[in-house]
């Protein structure tokens, strides 16, 4: 509880300051649709700054304004809480507001999972999946297993290793489930709340292996203080390609998490062609490029209905895991 | 020697004009975020991090050191002042700060806390400096069993505070501990009590608690004891005045318990997951253990108020060591800097220092510069603030209602946690009112499910043996600490009780001797021994 970020900031970037405020003055409510966008965009980010998910966005919104992409202001406001439920729910409640805005990541589809949110991840417009997320499987220094094989016959060999990740209703406890049952050993899932401990509780020996988001330990892997034996991603991940992904050692069934752009529910037709248009431009630009390779995301590029499926399938899919392992 | 070099390097490094105005507006505006109850360290990182975006990451750095400073002393004044905590770090100064103020001796507790926020800064600085790479390999060797036995020396201090009422200690801390099982249970996935509500599953946040129980419960005890009909016994509050600085006894009692407060949490706060809060609560009870006049403490104790304050900003730097040595957040704020790092393009991680040690030293040092800047605006603001407490009950605690309610609503955003707030506040009354202690609410309420979460992790890995905390080497040995600490707490006060009582008659004998020899003519003109005296017939 502690380690809570807490926070609602009414957070305008730092150009936005600058630039000069009204001009536009109120076109007064109601979706002018046929002259989207003609008013101030409303980002909501359902953590707090500093977040995966605060970063894409404020990235986002950057080149936006650098390409002057978007005619009016943009406010970016943390709406933090329930892991997500608040923020998303007050996005929800903006029902065919074309000028609601949010991005998505993990959370988006395990949280209605995990608790009675109003709001279901299909209720919302979706624009377009920008890249996935996929998890690297860590030992210690200490441990000696720099291989993937040398770990499957150490968990063989121990009986049951202790293995730890991120909450019970969240990929990683899928993930360890997965790859124990299809490599043949047993595990002991233990879940933590924050990645500071998840990481000292390999470090100092209490569990055997985690799974982890790439860009909380890469500076371990850097300096050699953990060893990734595995990636859960189909292809190897930018910057660690010597890592083998879980698909070319012929696991299956790895589940990635969504990084994609979402607005309101039912909003207008127009505004969701308009920013699926202005977002393909935002992907190419070099600034976009440079982002992905520095949080070394592989792109993952689906529009519109095919964001859709991907997250009432990927979100059905969780579902069913998650009850087959008894998480819900 | 070397590592000293790098320091003042890095204070160097930061000491440009522009900095200095950084520094100035971040310890200025923390201590303005901090003073409003329910927004600490954290959320007033979070809250003005954005803000740095457009800065190059030094000076983004030295602000936002500044605003945790500022942040962190603005919640002591609120500790002190209005007897409501900003975060569970400056809960345990709550415990003998708010009677101090209430002696009409606010105005020595926020000059002496700042001086121990001080003294424990430069010792944090110089301990990072020295110890960084020692402190982080043992922060990295505590695991789920290691983080549990620190959380259980926090909890001792429930023992201490709770005093002579135990049952009804025990049942507030029972009530704390009932509180904190709200939320999502963290190895099943399971809700418990959240009756649905998105806002519960993180469980009940400490802050509408403490505002409610401290705050909003001083106004209603206040009012039940009429206190808006009383004229406040006025303090003098200019700086010129005698009573506004700490007395020389005052200094020499808090000697000892800046420098405990300041080792002890250093180390505590090198500690993923502990941090600030735990080292406060433990100081708080070490002090207790040690003292001379244990009997003082919650009757406005200046150790009581020394230590923990010395021991939450040892705790902030020592809480950088795992940040910048392993990349590993060691607490709410260090989170949000770990972002900020992210955002700025730096990859945290154990090769931090050496891939760019001047980001990392430039942190440590505008760290030491943020406490330098606090204690010098702080000869100015001291009397501004201290003057609050001359305000009458009935304009005052009108305004400390509202700020309460925005505080509550302010940090998450949330109606839900304005009722609990609210709900809090009548309970803090009825707690009050029956001798309940609500200090041992708020303490199980944060530590709890600290303890619940190691425990069940612990158990998890182990197989559900408890052997697990007899077989690895760092838990033995904090093993040995909470031992050792129980003797102090339990043990200790029995024999230098003895002891004590066995020295006051010793020295009354040896007083009256001397007052028999001096005669009745020679008065002392020093005031000083008849203090002591005092203070041996006590």
């Amino acid at each position: 509880m502690g380690t809570k970020l807490a926070t609602v900031g009414v957070c305008f970037t730092a150009a936005l300051a600058l630039a000069a405020c009204g001009g536009t003055g109120g076109s007064g409510g109601g979706a002018a649709e046929e002259n989207y966008p003609e008013e101030p965009l409303e980002w909501t980010v359902a953590f707090g700054p500093g977040g995966g998910n605060d970063i894409m966005s404020r990235q986002i919104v950057d080149i936006l304004e650098k390409e002057d992409l978007y005619p009016d202001d943009i406010t970016v406001e943390n709406v933090d809480g329930g892991s997500g439920a608040l923020g998303w729910g007050r996005v929800f409640a903006d029902t065919g507001n074309p000028y609601a805005i949010s991005s998505t990541s993990g959370s988006f589809l395990t949280t209605p999972l995990q608790a009675d949110t109003p709001w279901q991840p299909g209720d919302f417009t979706h624009i377009g999946l920008l890249a996935t997320d996929a998890s690297l499987f860590l030992t210690s220094k200490k441990s000696g297993l720099t291989t993937w094989e040398q770990w499957v016959d150490y968990a063989k060999n121990k009986g049951k290793v202790a293995v730890g990740g991120i909450g019970v209703v969240n990929v990683d406890l899928i993930l360890h489930a997965e790859l124990a049952k299809q490599a043949g050993y047993e595990m002991e899932y233990v879940p933590f709340n924050e990645e500071g401990q998840l990481i000292t509780g390999l470090s100092s020996g209490s569990l055997d292996a985690i799974t982890s988001n790439p860009a909380e330990v890469l500076g371990q892997i850097e300096s050699g203080d953990m060893n990734a034996l595995l990636f859960t991603g189909d292809e190897p991940m930018p910057g660690l390609e010597e890592v083998p992904t879980a698909k070319s050692k012929g696991y299956t069934r790895m589940v990635t998490t969504p990084r994609g752009i979402i607005l309101a529910p039912d909003a207008p037709e127009e505004a969701r062609q308009w920013w699926i248009d202005t977002i393909k431009e935002v992907v190419q630009s070099p600034d976009w490029q440079n982002y992905l390779d520095e949080n070394n995301l592989t792109a993952d590029e689906r529009w519109g209905d095919d964001f859709t499926q991907y997250v009432e399938k990927t979100s059905s899919d969780l579902e069913t895991r998650l009850t087959e392992l008894g998480a819900l | 020697m070397d590592v000293f070099g790098q320091l003042l390097g890095g204070i160097a490094g930061v000491l440009t004009p522009v900095n200095l105005l950084l520094l100035a507006a971040g310890v200025l505006m923390g201590m303005i975020v901090g003073v409003m109850p329910g927004l600490g360290p954290s959320a007033g990182l979070a809250i003005l991090l954005p803000v740095t975006f457009g800065l190059d990451p030094a000076g983004a750095i030295v602000m936002l050191a500044a605003v945790y400073y500022g942040a962190m002393y603005g919640g002591t004044i609120t500790s002190v002042l209005i007897n409501t905590p900003g975060e569970s770090a400056t809960v345990a100064t709550t415990f003998d700060g708010f009677p101090m103020a209430q002696q009409g001796r606010a105005g020595p507790a926020l000059v002496l806390a700042a001086v121990a926020s001080f003294v424990a800064g430069t010792v944090g600085a110089i301990l990072i400096s020295l110890t960084a790479p020692a402190v982080a390999a043992i922060a990295s060797s505590f695991g789920p069993p290691e983080l549990f036995l620190v959380v259980i020396a926090g909890l001792l201090t429930l023992v201490v505070i709770i005093g002579q009422n135990r049952l009804l200690g025990a049942v507030s801390a029972l009530i704390g501990f009932g509180l904190a099982t709200v939320g999502v249970d963290i190895t099943t996935g399971n809700q418990r009590y959240t009756f649905g509500s998105p806002e519960l599953i993180e469980g009940i946040d400490f802050i509408p608690v403490a505002i409610g129980l401290f705050g909003v419960g001083e106004i209603l005890w206040s009012l039940y004891n009429r206190a808006h009909r009383q004229d406040l016994g006025y303090m003098a509050v200019s700086a010129r005045a005698r009573g506004f600085w700490p007395t020389r006894r005052d200094w020499a009692e808090s000697r000892g318990s800046m420098g405990r407060g300041s080792l002890l949490g250093f180390f505590v706060g090198a500690i993923p997951g502990a941090g600030a809060t735990v080292a406060s609560l433990m100081s708080y009870s070490v002090e207790k253990a040690v003292a001379r006049r244990p009997e003082k403490f919650g009757h406005g104790a200046v150790p009581g108020l020394v230590g923990p304050e010395a021991a939450n900003n040892a705790a902030s730097a020592g809480s950088m060591v795992p940040l910048l040595t392993l990349g590993v957040p060691g607490s709410g704020a260090t989170a949000v800097l770990l972002g900020g790092f992210l955002i700025w393009g730096l990859t945290p991680g154990p090769l931090l220092m050496e891939q760019n040690p001047d980001v990392a030293w430039a942190l440590i040092g505008s760290m030491y510069l943020g406490n330098v800047m606090l204690l010098v605006l702080n000869i100015f603001c001291v009397p501004a603030f201290a003057s609050i407490a001359r305000v009458p009950f009935r304009i005052l605690g009108p305004i400390v209602v509202v700020l309460c309610v925005i505080g509550a609503y302010t940090v998450n955003g949330s109606l839900v946690e304005v009722g609990i707030m609210l709900v809090c506040g009548v309970l803090g009354f009825f707690m009050r009112r029956f001798g309940f202690s609500p200090a041992a609410l708020v303490i199980a309420l944060v530590l709890g499910p600290i303890a619940e979460e190691s425990l069940r992790q612990t158990l998890l890995i182990s197989g559900g043996s408890f052997g697990i905390f007899i077989q690895r080497g760092p838990s033995q040995a904090l093993l040995a600490f909470v031992a050792l600490l129980c003797v102090f707490a339990f043990v200790a006060p029995l024999v230098f009780g003895a002891v004590r009582r066995s020295v006051d008659r010793r020295t009354e004998r040896r007083l009256a001797e001397a007052a028999r020899r001096a005669g009745e003519g020679e008065e002392s003109a020093d005031d000083r021994p008849s203090d002591e005296q005092r203070q041996v017939d006590a």
